[in-house]
């Protein structure tokens, strides 16, 4: 077990890799109550097509958490729900694009509670008949989205910002897709997917390290590693699919969404280091404290705004969404923004200090510890021991060597109007 | 966790003493019997005193200060609490150990300065700061229907009680916005310092003595005030027959809202076994509701209740299909009914006690459910933790099924998605 100590946190990390591939994070927080256990799979709407000895995979769209869903079925036909209740203990699950997470979180039976969430994930029982009783609950999850106005917004920016790539499409897919899903398709996916090589288990809060590592040891000693299939790359051009598009949605209160489209492949900053500075540039632009925020407001041009880095393959994106009583206005005042990127190193090293304070924050709270950790992982395939190290370190001479190789132009815009 | 209450005359002092975090919590809670016609006046306050002070004339400046002071934090929020509408300002920054000496004391005198020294002259607020605020008002106000499952329950509220505060909306009154003026915000600015009950919750690792003196340093209100008026509002008799209603929405899900008053239950009632019936009914992924109607049935992807003990009402939501809509309401009528059968286990009631025992556990990580645990010890008149787990532990299944009988569905609401596909 390898320990690392997360720096200037009073905290320790401890890693280990089983022989068959698995990955164990462990954070212990013996000051608190609860603990939070997350047994996850790199396994997400991201992967549409694979194959394995020259067979080809190609199920409907949505498998990713509609496997997730059907996960909760066993054969002994206790639900895992219910097994996690007798100890007042919560469960539940959670897919993204790239990857689905198990987790439980409470405060009592932590020994029992692990063995049984890494059994059930284990041992998939998919039928004909409980895949299809599954179908009526994810139409109205995906119906339940597609009526919140932010997330349609969202989608259709998706949809100009990539030609080709994956995050164009919902991570439940549609209606009509998971209508197609067979007991097959979810075996295919599974089988290929879910192995100890391409999966992890984190684990924060109350408990030992030692137990539950004794644990997971026992419970996964028949896992076998198995060669992971090959998943088709996506070729994701350059450019984005669409500059502008205009839409109607059952709103008042106009919608804004601008994506910026970055290629990595000429900066020259680790992925780390990049998201520490794209994340510090776009707050220095649009954060509370930016000019912009402060323009807008006198304009009284903005309800909310919200604001998020995104990572694929060779590429990060921004995201920018706001409410607005003008759209136009407001897309006029975002791309001044963008036109003449204007910085100044004395809010840089004041946004430092604040994501300094803001680590210090998170190591207080076992879910947020969870969150940062868990995305960590899935980015960076390893916890960042050391980000407080790299705040510090970060030189405002390196953030405007940054924008100079960053293509501002290189927008899709969506406008979201009301539809009367 | 050590607590101390203290009554300053103007204002109770409530410090809890824990060493769970890096950071300190202030609450600063104003309450007041609500009125409906006030409510959008204060949502106004509370949005124009968090964008400027006497000092720090734009948001923009309040927020350097705020990113200054290590990342202190301010917030606010409005809401009702049985008959009171309860205003609150949360300040929260990191213990000087984690920054720099005189670092809390200084965010101290910040949070003060925001909320006891705002931008006004001439008994005024500024013209240019109202009018943001009110125009973010106005936007939050049009966007009403974008949440539809909260929307749905305002709207069966409404045909539930017009006249019961249980129906006044939290965001407030386009019809009450354009009234508000500088100087009747300023007005009611001064009503709120001045006639408000005011409560101080300190949550985080201090030393009391360094702690009062602060809060007495930077937290001075003058007048004293005991509070009269009651939390719990009047008791809402059933309908003979229950009301149907509803109105269309251009969405594809449906959203299903029910309100189930609650008849004569004693307090005793109210705290424990209700709490239970409640989790066994609609308020987990172990309930009836989600076992029955969702696993079971197919029929939505969400279903939950909720209850409110000063309200007297247990509120069931759901997002399903139109077509799905008298199939689902039956179902839910049948599950309420088997419950009054007494058709539930001791083991749905240990699995409900669990729970219960596991959310009172995890309170004490979490600062702000601190802060809530004694909000409602001070207001609620609930008893302190350790007593309320011990009577817990003892409620059984007879007490529940009383309960159950002292519950009727009323008023049954559709938010209609008839949004064609084919559009």
């Amino acid at each position: 077990m390898k320990k690392i100590n997360l720096d200037g946190l009073d905290r320790d990390c401890f890693i280990e890799t089983l022989e068959n591939g698995l990955d164990i994070f462990m954070i212990p927080m013996v000051d608190k109550k609860n603990y939070f256990i997350s047994y996850a799979t790199r396994f997400g709407s991201d992967i549409i097509e694979f194959s394995r000895d020259n067979k080809k995979f190609k199920p409907p769209l949505g498998i990713a958490h509609f496997l997730e869903h059907k996960m909760f079925e066993q054969e002994d036909g206790i639900d895992p729900f219910t097994y996690f209740s007798e100890s007042g203990t919560d469960s539940n699950a959670s897919t993204s694009f790239d990857s689905t997470q198990y987790i439980c979180f409470g405060t009592k039976n932590f020994k029992s509670n692990l063995k049984y969430l890494l059994n059930f994930v284990n041992d998939p029982y998919y039928t004909d008949e409980n895949v299809e009783k599954e179908k009526g609950i994810i139409a109205e999850e995906i119906n339940m989205y597609k009526d919140i106005p932010d997330f349609e917004l969202e989608m259709k920016l998706r949809e100009c910002i990539y030609h080709k790539h994956p995050r164009r499409i919902d991570i439940a897919g549609t209606v009509e897709e998971i209508n197609k899903i067979t007991k097959e398709d979810l075996y295919d996916c599974y089988n290929n997917f879910y192995v100890p090589n391409n999966m992890f288990i984190l684990i924060v809060g109350n408990f030992s390290k030692e137990e539950a590592l004794n644990i997971i040891k026992e419970e996964l000693k028949d896992k076998k590693k198995i060669d992971l299939p090959t998943v088709k790359a996506v070729e994701e051009k350059e450019s984005v699919n669409k500059k502008e598009l205009s839409i109607k949605g059952n709103i008042e209160v106009p919608k804004v969404a601008l994506g910026l489209k970055i290629p990595t492949k000429d900066l020259k900053l680790n992925d780390v280091e990049l998201d520490l500075y794209l994340n510090m540039l776009f707050t220095l632009l649009f954060g509370a404290s930016s000019l912009f925020r402060e323009r807008v407001r006198q304009q009284k041009l903005l309800l909310g705004l919200s604001t998020e880095v995104e990572s694929i393959e060779a590429y990060k994106v921004f995201y920018l969404m706001a409410s607005t009583p003008d759209a136009d206005k407001l897309i006029t005042e975002i791309k001044n923004v963008l036109d003449k990127v204007k910085l100044d190193s004395a809010s840089f090293e004041r946004i430092k200090k604040v994501w300094i304070a803001n680590e210090v924050r998170i190591y207080d709270n076992v879910e947020m510890v969870v969150n940062n950790s868990y995305d960590d992982i899935i980015k960076y395939g390893d916890i960042i021991p050391n980000r407080m190290e790299l705040i510090r370190k970060m030189k405002y001479k390196k953030l405007e060597d940054l924008v100079k190789n960053i293509d501002f132009k290189n927008t899709s815009i969506v406008k979201m109007n009301p539809n009367k | 966790m050590d607590y101390i209450r203290k009554d300053l005359g103007s204002f109770n002092l409530h410090m809890i003493k824990t060493e769970k975090f890096k950071t300190i919590t202030v609450k600063v809670l104003f309450h007041t019997p609500i009125i409906k016609e006030e409510i959008t006046k204060r949502n106004v306050l509370a949005d124009i005193l968090l964008q400027s002070s006497k000092k720090y004339k734009t948001k923009r400046d309040l927020v350097i200060a705020a990113e200054d002071l290590y990342a202190a934090s301010i917030s606010n929020s409005n809401r009702r609490l049985g008959n009171y509408i309860l205003t609150s300002f949360n300040f929260q920054v990191l213990m000087d150990k984690y920054t720099e000496e005189g670092n809390l004391e200084k965010a101290f005198s910040f949070f003060s300065e925001i909320l006891l020294n705002p931008d006004i002259s001439d008994n005024k607020f500024k013209k240019e700061k109202l009018d943001i605020s009110k125009n973010n008002a106005l936007m939050i106000l049009n966007s009403i229907k974008e949440s539809s499952s909260s929307y749905s329950m305002i709207k069966m509220l409404e045909a539930y009680d017009s006249n019961s505060p249980v129906s006044y909306r939290s965001i407030g009154y386009l019809e009450d916005l354009d009234m508000i003026t500088e100087s009747s915000l300023y007005d009611a600015y001064q009503k709120m310092i001045n006639n408000d009950y005011v409560d101080i919750f300190v949550v985080g690792n201090f030393d009391n003595k360094e702690m009062l003196s602060l809060i007495k340093k930077y937290f001075k209100f003058k007048r004293i005030k005991k509070r009269k008026a009651s939390y719990s509002l009047k008791e809402h008799i059933p309908r003979k027959k229950r009301l149907f209603t509803g109105e269309e929405i251009n969405n594809t899900q449906s959203k299903l809202a029910i309100a189930c008053p609650m008849n004569k239950l004693t307090e005793y009632e109210k705290n424990y076994p209700l709490v239970l019936a409640n989790l066994i009914f609609g308020g987990g992924v172990e309930s009836k509701l989600f076992k029955n109607v969702r696993e079971e049935n197919s029929l939505c992807y969400t279903i939950r209740s909720s209850i409110n003990k000063l309200d007297n009402l247990l509120l069931i939501g759901a997002g399903i299909d139109r077509d799905n809509y008298a199939k689902t309401v039956n179902l839910i009528t049948r599950n309420l009914n088997d419950l009054k059968k007494g058709k539930f286990t001791d083991r749905d009631i240990e699995v409900a006690k669990e729970f219960y025992y596991t959310s009172i556990e995890e309170l004490e990580e979490d600062e702000y459910r601190i802060i809530n645990e004694f909000l409602n010890e001070e207001l609620l008149g609930l008893p302190p933790i350790v007593e309320r787990l011990k009577k817990m532990n003892k409620v059984t299944k007879k007490e529940i099924l009383k309960v159950y009988k002292k519950i009727t569905m009323d008023t049954v609401f559709l938010l209609e998605g008839v949004k064609n596909e084919e559009d």
